[in-house]
């Protein structure tokens, strides 16, 4: 798993999952989709994202086509930097 | 072997269609919303046959084609092809090759140039039932699509586009969830084909189970708000108000539904909102689409706009910002829908409460985080309670919040409130709503996502698979009278009641009132009647006040028809004659050897929407003349009735009709009298005017009402008082012709329908025999007739000239049968003085 990956995993976990197994958090576990990260969860992972890798997401980008799993997050990082 | 793309097997394809048969049959039996959805459900379920089979480039195509001709089916060709050629327009401004921003100027102009034709202020050349569908499908789908075209620059489809907009189900629904054109985009055949397929197959039996379900709120436990009496009526009242929204979820489950047979595996619309445990909770669940719609074209954009404000700063700001715009986004899709702005105080205190709510529970989410789970955890003793606790609190709160929502005034709402402290006095049917209450969270969507995540390829075992099933064999089956009826009479006649959607005797009261009044609270969510008035041409029909046909008086009748009037309508002429009577020229003392007879009424007597020559009485008097039933030389029978005249009016109506000398008084009493008696006692002391009896001026006093004193409050309490006030109209009618020697009489005539209004029907007769008139009850002059034969329209249940052919002769029969009575002073020849 790549850098970006492990870092909002951490984030994911920490923020949001506490005690929660890190196993069953994979790439492409739905987290839009599967309940997890909602309105107020989407901006407070979109402010980490914008804190961490000094990028600035856009508000349309804040949809489940970017931020649906892990994958999506890291390619929208990536698209960034 | 797998299937190919897009593809089912022929067993997976005849297990579907067989779904949809039950289904079909469900939506006859219990003729689900109108008859229009049972016929775009045959197009669309015939289309899903060819379509499922298609090469997928060619499935847009066959499905926007499909939707087209579902809006010319439904419509007929001159006024789809209007919606249709409109529509076109609105997307090709969207594509004009000009900047967005002009573009978006020349859709802002065109709107506008719209906006004044929907409020009748420019003609447009289409009917009035074009405006909520073209607005469903436009007013806020642009948004979104604009939006798209902005961001996302999507590659233009025409057959996207257009299947987008036309949405098939649309033309049916005005009420219609904001589908997001990403999502549609990308939803195409996004899951496998059986999985799509039966999923909505599920919802679509699921909407219609909900749809059923309202219609049992609706009709047995909606209580109205002016006879709740104490805790128990309330909690019902607010519990039934709340339930009533299973017609909105009903609805777009179907939708939603329908289009995953097109291969759009779209999101669930309700996520179980009467189990959501927190007021972000509730927003998240409810109207799903809306949400989502909020979020992405104001909630987002603001939030990232005001991020410099600090996470808690641009959160509040932003969530009062949404909430501001759905308020005043719901009043701009009131306005496409029924032609008027609705901004009212308890519209803008819902929005507001909600707003504080949801910002105050936002702050605590991000204090203390929300539980997430990414399997489900345990359930604990504990966890169980805490949770039922909070799901129970939350629901209280939110059905408190849909009545203040739905409330025709704060003043009203908080008059209702009031009836919290008097002593607990729980109604029979408190615990009947709270079960309809629990079958209704029992069959919203849990886990709907989920199941059609999980279901891979054709299954006949899946829970869900089966589930669907059970509940269309249940519910086509239910609706098929060999089965139904021998079930017992009270089971058969509860399943009769369901398989018609009627207006229950609270929207029939209104109706009743519509002719008169302008609706402002034709409810907005779940009414029907508001679907019935959105039918109604907006010029053309007959409009007692615009027409010029009443003039006020500013005493306690309050209007009366203008002597000398002629008017053509759709139906014929109205005339009144030099007295003011809808009737031909009388002289005020009859010819000797004439029986004269006064008839007073309202709008059913005078002949509202049939001509002249049409109405009962005319027809009547013909009859008699021909007859001669009674030995007279001459019969006249004068028309003394005014539309909208309640029985305390028709006790003024009396002294004029006594001025003609009649030897009869026929007073035609067509259901409600007491309710009715005491809402025109309410209507007059709150604008202040006297009432000249002091036997109704003492009950207005006992009852403790003043012109300050908000009308439901009015009413509520002036019903314990509704037997009184009528018995005293009667008794003073009937003592004031006795007096004079003239015969009085009561007709009872029934309304069209049977329904919730015939409850006061024995009192009325009781009252009418106490008083002392002779009563000829005509309640069987509809049996055996289709009553959509008889009435003037789907929005106008007054009886049309046949209806009044039907009433003549029954009531000549009637008098025939009865000459002994009604004539037996016919060798005294005095008339009344």
């Amino acid at each position: 798993m790549d850098h970006i990956e492990e870092s909002v995993k951490a984030y994911i976990l920490k923020e949001f999952l506490p005690g929660e197994d890190p196993a069953e958090l994979t790439d492409g576990t739905p987290l839009v989709t599967g309940g997890i990260l909602d309105s107020l969860a989407t901006l407070k992972l979109v402010s980490f994202l914008e804190e961490q890798y000094g990028i600035a997401v856009q508000a349309h980008e804040a949809d489940v086509e970017h931020l649906d799993t892990i994958r999506d997050i890291a390619a929208l990082v990536r698209s960034k930097l | 072997m797998q299937p190919v793309e897009g593809r089912i097997r022929l067993s997976a394809f005849v297990f579907i269609a067989a779904e949809l048969g039950l289904l079909l049959l469900t939506l006859r039996q219990f003729q689900i919303e109108s008859s229009a959805l049972l016929r775009l459900s045959m197009l669309a379920f015939a289309g899903f046959a060819v379509h499922a089979f298609l090469p997928m480039r060619y499935r847009l195509p066959f499905f926007t084609v499909l939707s087209l001709a579902g809006i010319l089916l439904v419509f007929g060709f001159a006024q789809g092809a209007w919606l249709i050629a409109l529509g076109l327009v609105l997307i090709a401004i969207c594509h004009l090759p000009i900047a967005f921003g002009a573009r978006v100027l020349v859709l802002l102009g065109v709107g506008l140039v719209l906006a004044a034709q929907r409020a009748n202020w420019l003609p447009a050349p289409w009917s009035l039932a074009v405006w909520p569908i073209l607005g469903s499908m436009f007013m806020f789908r642009l948004i979104a699509y604009l939006y798209d075209l902005k961001h996302e620059k999507p590659e233009f489809s025409p057959w996207r586009v257009g299947s987008y907009f036309f949405l098939l189900p649309n033309v049916c629904f005005p009420l219609f969830p904001v589908v997001d054109y990403k999502n549609f985009r990308r939803s195409h055949y996004a899951a496998d084909a059986y999985t799509t397929y039966q999923t909505g197959v599920d919802w679509m039996a699921r909407g219609v189970l909900h749809l059923i379900l309202y219609r049992v709120v609706y009709y047995y436990f909606t209580v109205p708000a002016t006879e709740v009496k104490g805790p128990g009526d309330l909690a019902q009242f607010i519990v039934a108000n709340f339930l009533l929204y299973l017609r909105v979820s009903g609805q777009f489950h179907f939708i939603i539904g329908l289009l995953c047979l097109f291969g759009f595996r779209l999101p669930e619309t309700h996520h179980l909102y009467y189990l959501a445990s927190s007021f972000t909770d509730f927003w998240r669940r409810i109207n799903i689409y809306w949400k989502e719609f909020m979020q992405k074209i104001f909630y987002y954009p603001a939030f990232f706009r005001l991020k410099g404000w600090g996470t808690t700063g641009a959160l509040v700001a932003s969530t009062i910002f949404v909430f501001a715009a759905t308020w005043l986004l719901h009043a701009y899709q009131w306005f496409w829908l029924r032609g008027s702005f609705l901004l009212t105080l308890p519209d803008a205190s819902f929005w507001a409460i909600l707003a504080v709510l949801v910002v105050i529970n936002s702050l605590w989410e991000i204090r203390h985080g929300r539980q997430r789970r990414l399997k489900p955890a345990a359930p604990t003793a504990a966890g169980a309670v805490w949770l039922g606790v909070r799901t129970a609190g939350t629901f209280a709160a939110i059905a408190l919040l849909w009545s203040l929502w739905t409330a025709e005034s704060l003043a009203g709402w908080w008059g209702l409130m009031s009836e919290a402290v008097r002593p607990v006095a729980l109604p029979a049917s408190l615990v009947p709503t709270i079960m309809v209450a629990a079958l209704a969270v029992a069959t919203t969507p849990g886990g709907v996502a989920k199941v059609g995540a999980q279901r891979r390829g054709f299954s006949l075992g899946g829970r869900s698979t089966v589930i669907a099933v059970a509940t269309l064999l249940l519910m086509a089956l239910a609706g098929l009278p060999a089965v139904y009826t021998r079930l017992g009479t009270g089971v058969a006649n509860f399943i009769l009641s369901l398989r018609t959607g009627q207006l229950n005797r609270v929207d029939q009261a209104m109706m009743e009132r519509g002719y008169y009044e302008d609706l402002v609270r034709v409810d907005r969510f779940n009414s029907q009647l508001w679907e019935l008035y959105m039918n109604r041409p907006a010029v053309g029909w007959l409009d007692v006040q615009g027409s010029g046909l009443a003039r006020f008086t500013g005493d306690f009748i309050q209007e009366e028809l203008r002597p000398g009037f002629r008017s053509t309508t759709t139906f014929g002429a109205i005339t009144t004659n030099r007295w003011g009577m809808r009737d031909r020229d009388y002289e005020q003392r009859p010819a000797p050897g004439t029986y004269r007879i006064a008839l007073l009424g309202a709008s059913s007597v005078m002949g509202w929407g049939v001509g002249d020559e049409e109405t009962f009485e005319a027809l009547l008097e013909a009859q008699l003349n021909a007859g001669r039933p009674g030995r007279h030389e001459r019969y006249e029978i004068l028309n003394l009735a005014v539309p909208g005249y309640q029985p305390p009016q028709q006790r003024v109506a009396l002294d004029k009709a006594l001025q003609f000398e009649p030897r009869a008084v026929y007073y035609v009493a067509t259901g409600r009298e007491a309710s009715r008696s005491v809402d025109y006692l309410a209507e007059i002391v709150r604008k202040r005017i006297a009432i000249p009896y002091p036997v109704l001026a003492d009950v207005t006093r006992r009852a403790g009402i003043a012109p300050t004193t908000e009308h439901s409050t009015a009413v509520r309490r002036l019903r314990p008082f509704r037997n009184e006030v009528l018995a005293w109209v009667y008794g003073d009618i009937a003592a004031r012709c006795r007096e004079r020697g003239v015969l009085p009489v009561l007709i009872f005539l029934p309304q069209l329908r049977g329904g919730e209004w015939e409850v006061e029907t024995p009192d009325i007769l009781k009252a009418a025999r106490d008083a002392g008139f002779i009563v000829l009850d005509i309640s069987d002059v509809y049996r055996g007739h289709d009553p959509t034969t008889l009435r003037l329209a789907e929005w106008d249940e007054h009886p049309n000239a046949a209806g009044h052919r039907l009433i003549a002769k029954r009531l000549h029969d009637s008098i025939s049968s009865r000459t002994g009575e009604l004539f037996a002073d016919a060798g005294n020849s005095r008339p009344a003085r």
